[in-house]
């Protein structure tokens, strides 16, 4: 199920939140009410935790990471990145990057088996990112944007990606990637998927502006509705997926064009 | 696509309201002062423009009117006949074209008056001319009384028109009146349109939402119709007329077969013949409604032929669905029908038309081709694996109320009942401790347990919300040992940066040093074991104790050196300051007083030393003074002498102090030299000195001769000085009168220019 969130009426609670299989990160604000939705839905199953980078509360578009590892920008204090550690379980490693783009979030896609970066990262975050958190790497960009971070999101089970990419891109890019792949908005009608959405595995949490329209076909895509979407449950998952294609098709026609 | 809102529009003032308003206009904004003694084109300018401005505002004000009102020809059509359906298109056109005109006249007024004006010869004329023009428009105004008021209700009843999309989803619902459309309305829609058991309740359209399919829906209630020719019509019953012929939509015919609305299911059928050249491609659902008063099936034959005669009539896009509004029975299905059918018929003349070419990318999922063996697995952890196994479990007949689906995280009245089920589960886990909460993916068993732990934002408010609680983040660090989260780091210690000395291996390698130290400690023991207790050259008691004092003393008199004294004087050097003698400085360190305070104390007589001191004072400080203003005059070493003898002679206290340079004479060069070069110094200092000294000299060492000469430069520099005290000095500005008015103008018959 996907839950509608706002970051102090913000939409793009994205930028204020980064969430994987093995952890969440929130920024720190003066209300818990953004870090309680994350918490009371994860709060029981991975630790959720607060945190800044650099001071500043944008950890969903600073830091990148799956259940493996963290990385963190090198404008990250030392403190911060103790933090981190402390927090988080000592499975997960957390790494600092030496690279010149510093919005890790919005340079890199990933999860835990491949990851997407922007061409003109350094060969060594390559290196570092590929170590790190465990996943092939490949410099892409995502309907003509080199951020792929912000334009796309995927999970182990699907994924989304800018509205204008075209069908042999999204081909490409899901053969690269290996799952499921869709073109979506989120937040009515904002192509910044990474600002909009957040998700992982079994869980995502949307800007509260999304439609339902949007947030079914998020929960498709990324096979969240209930029970069917266990890992054993590949058939039953496309299922889910070809959703899109059959029941949400002329709604989808009927809103878009 | 437009948008059509009509609420913007700008109140229209009556004549008499819009004359006020320009005229107070008019005088608010131009001048308002002019005398006849002013030039006349001046007197004319300031008529005219207080024409020109009068003219401009009414203008103004006229055009923003017709640009509000919009034009019945540039509007979709649905609320172009609508308009007039309700306003009457003649009436309204005529009134905005009469406000049109009015303007053009008030623009030919003040055009003719303004050139009258422009000859103007006096005030009064151009006055008179002036009130004329005003009166003249405001005459204009006044006769657009009739149309003025009939604009205003125009716009009071456009703005309360619904918010009606003409190009959307949009299902209509018509019939006869009492058929139960607007009891329709109020169920699928949150509307809240009256209901009445009486023919033409509903007196105008409604809109109401509603959602299907992710979709939402517009839903519009019409009034009754009955069936009798067009023209006969009344206006409540053109307005459902007008939105069933300009509307693409599904059309809900709704039939009564209970007849309980006072209209036989033949009329029924004939209104549907009568009306049923603006169904033509609409998508088209006959309703048969009240079946809960008259079952269908009961119905008796000849009834049901007739309306199965009417739906075959109505072509393929009609379809025949029944309801009750009462019993709630078939109520969703006619409405799922309805909004299928035209969706699919929107959706086939997008698709027909490539509209959703553009789209293909969103309606399409790309499953990938495997391009390696690798299988890549999602990760979900066992925990919330078997939350929804147990959510399924209890299946469908609960739902799980503690997920919520709204931006705020559950509070506790949320799961009061979700608890009980869980307990009954028997698989709670206490989840007390937090580290218990923090294990997630270790599959150990935590699940959400039974009593389940208070989010941040009900401890927040428990504990005085936003802004004043904020929870400690170490509580949920994941340490070795839970004892160690709220220990205090240091970031910077002993001037190092810990992080930088951060280490993976830092318990290894503090075991080893560790080892290291006691093994350095055991050989230290050893050998100092070996040594005899004879050499010890430790310190007794006693010397322990004096160190201690001694070291005690130095840290005071340290103390006190470094301690600024709050003294708020300038600092002097120790020499200089014992020589002045400052009454105020009791301290002083060579103050006679205070040396003999100081030496009493520690047991000393100082009488003798104090004694020769003062000799030394008495003699020295003239000897030095003499010597240097020697200095200044004579360069040589032989006048040197000379006139210290001289100054012996004067001296009074004697002359046997006078012994210091006695053996000059038989100094080497060098030594000559360096004499000099002493005194040059002393001379300078002496000089400073003068300078670091606000007390008054003796007159000799002014430069002046004696008291006397001392007195008349004293004089004269305050003479000096006198002029300036309060004042003007060339600091200030000042301006002079350059050329004098009265000098220079008028005859000049006698005088100059600077004098008369």
């Amino acid at each position: 199920m996907a839950t509608r969130v706002a970051f102090e009426n913000s939409n793009e609670i994205g930028v204020f939140a980064a969430l994987t299989n093995g952890y969440c990160l929130t920024g720190i604000n003066r209300s818990e009410n953004f870090y309680s939705v994350f918490e009371a839905e994860l709060g029981a199953h991975i630790p959720v935790i607060h945190a800044t980078i650099a001071g500043c509360r944008f950890v969903g578009r600073t830091t990148v990471g799956n259940r493996r590892g963290l990385l963190v920008p090198n404008t990250a204090t030392d403190v911060e990145l103790a933090h981190l550690r402390n927090s988080l379980p000592d499975g997960i490693v957390v790494q600092r990057v030496e690279e010149r783009l510093s919005a890790l979030g919005n340079i890199v896609a990933c999860n835990d088996h491949v990851a997407l970066v922007h061409p003109d990262v350094d060969r060594e975050t390559e290196d570092v990112i590929s170590d790190v958190l465990g996943v092939e790497v490949f410099r892409q960009i995502v309907g003509g944007q080199a951020l792929v971070g912000s334009y796309c999101k995927f999970s182990n089970h699907g994924g989304m990606v800018h509205p204008r990419t075209t069908v042999e891109d999204i081909e490409e890019l899901s053969s690269l990637l290996q799952v499921p792949l869709v073109a979506g908005t989120v937040n009515r009608g904002s192509d910044v998927l990474g600002g909009g959405l957040i998700v992982n595995d079994w869980s995502s949490f949307v800007g509260l502006d999304t439609t339902s329209t949007e947030i079914s076909v998020i929960e498709n895509i990324f096979r969240l509705s209930g029970s069917g979407s266990s890992s054993g449950g590949g058939q039953r998952g496309q299922g889910q997926q070809s959703n899109i294609v059959t029941n949400m098709r002329s709604s989808l026609i009927d809103q878009l064009s | 696509m437009p948008v059509y809102n009509f609420k913007t529009m700008a109140p229209v003032p009556s004549a008499s309201d819009l004359v006020d308003i320009v005229l107070t206009r008019t005088q608010r904004k131009t001048p308002t002062v002019v005398h006849p003694g002013y030039k006349i084109t001046r007197i004319r300018n300031f008529y005219m423009r207080k024409i020109k401005f009068t003219q401009q505002t009414i203008s103004e004000r006229l055009t923003a009117m017709l640009s509000d009102f919009p034009r019945l020809s540039d509007i979709h059509p649905f609320y172009s006949d609508l308009c007039n359906t309700l306003y009457d298109r003649d009436h309204y056109k005529l009134a905005l074209g009469q406000i049109n005109t009015a303007r053009q006249l008030v623009d030919a007024v003040a055009r003719d008056m303004i050139r009258m004006v422009k000859y103007g010869d006096s005030l009064y004329r151009c006055k008179c001319l002036k009130r004329a023009a005003l009166g003249r428009m405001c005459t204009i105004l006044k006769r657009q009384k009739a149309s003025l008021s009939y604009l205003e209700e125009v716009r009071k009843h456009m703005s309360r028109l619904p918010a009606l999309d003409p190009n959307t989803r949009t299902l209509l619902l018509c019939g006869l009146p009492n058929v139960g459309k607007s009891s329709f309305m109020n169920k699928i829609t949150r509307a809240n349109v009256d209901v009445q058991p009486y023919a033409f309740t509903t007196k105008s359209l409604f809109v109401g939402h509603t959602d299907y399919r992710y979709l939402r829906w517009q839903v519009i209630d019409t009034p009754g119709i009955l069936d009798h020719p067009l023209e006969q019509r009344n206006t409540i019953e053109m307005q459902a007329i007008t939105a069933l012929a300009h509307l693409t939509c599904s059309v809900l015919y709704f039939m009564d077969v209970s007849e309980q609305c006072g209209f036989s299911i033949e009329q029924q059928c004939n209104l549907f013949r009568s009306i049923s050249p603006l169904f033509a491609n609409k998508q088209l659902v006959v309703v048969v409604n009240k079946i809960d008063a008259q079952p269908y099936e009961a119905l008796e034959k000849e009834k049901r032929d007739m309306i199965e005669r009417l739906v075959k009539e109505g072509g393929s896009n009609t379809t025949m669905l029944q309801m009750s509004n009462v019993s709630e029975v078939g109520v969703s299905s006619v409405k799922n029908h309805a909004c299928d059918k035209l969706l699919a018929s929107r959706v086939d003349s997008r698709v027909s038309t490539n509209k959703a070419e553009s789209v293909m990318n969103r309606l399409q999922v790309f499953y990938p081709t495997a391009r390696d063996g690798v299988k890549r697995e999602a990760f979900i952890p066992e925990s919330v694996l078997r939350e929804r196994e147990r959510a399924s479990a209890e299946g469908g007949e609960r739902k799980k109320t503690r997920k919520s689906r709204i931006g705020y995280a559950p509070t506790k009245d949320d799961v009061d009942d979700d608890d009980e089920e869980e307990e009954e589960g028997g698989d709670e886990t206490p989840a007390e401790s937090d580290d218990e909460m923090m294990v997630g993916n270790g599959g150990g068993g935590v699940g959400d347990g039974g009593r389940r732990k208070k989010t941040a934002r009900e401890l927040m408010w428990e504990n005085g919300g936003p802004g004043v609680w904020a929870p400690d983040y170490r509580e949920q660090y994941d340490l070795l040992d839970p004892e160690w989260r709220f220990d205090a780091i240091p970031q910077i210690l002993d001037g190092k940066n810990i992080a930088d000395y951060f280490d993976p291996d830092i318990e290894e390698k503090l075991r080893l040093l560790e080892e290291e130290e006691d093994r350095l400690q055991a050989e230290y023991e050893a050998a100092d074991m070996e040594r005899t207790d004879g050499d010890d050259d430790r310190l007794n008691e006693m010397e322990s104790a004096q160190v201690a004092e001694i070291r005690e003393r130095v840290k005071i008199a340290r103390a006190f050196k470094d301690r600024s004294g709050g003294r708020n004087r300038p600092a002097l050097p120790r020499e200089i300051r014992g020589r002045v003698k400052d009454c105020h400085d009791d301290d002083a360190k060579l103050k006679a007083d205070a040396i003999e305070r100081r030496l009493k104390k520690v047991g000393v007589d100082a009488s003798a030393m104090l004694e020769r001191g003062r000799k030394r004072e008495r003699e020295g400080p003239r000897e030095k003074r003499r010597q240097s203003r020697d200095a200044r005059g004579a360069d040589a070493e032989m006048e040197d002498v000379a006139a210290a003898g001289e100054e012996d002679d004067d001296d009074e206290d004697g002359g046997n102090s006078m012994k210091v340079d006695g053996d000059g004479r038989s100094r080497s060069k060098g030594a000559i030299k360096r004499h000099r070069k002493e005194r040059e110094e002393s001379a300078r200092r002496e000089q400073s000195m003068t300078r670091s000294h606000s007390r008054p000299r003796e007159p000799s060492q002014m430069g002046l001769k004696d008291e006397s000469m001392a007195k008349v430069a004293r004089m004269v520099e305050k003479k000096g000085q006198r002029k300036w005290f309060g004042g003007s000095g060339e600091g200030d500005h000042t301006k002079s009168v350059h050329l004098v008015k009265w000098c220079n103008t008028g005859k000049k018959r006698n005088g100059t220019h600077y004098s008369r």
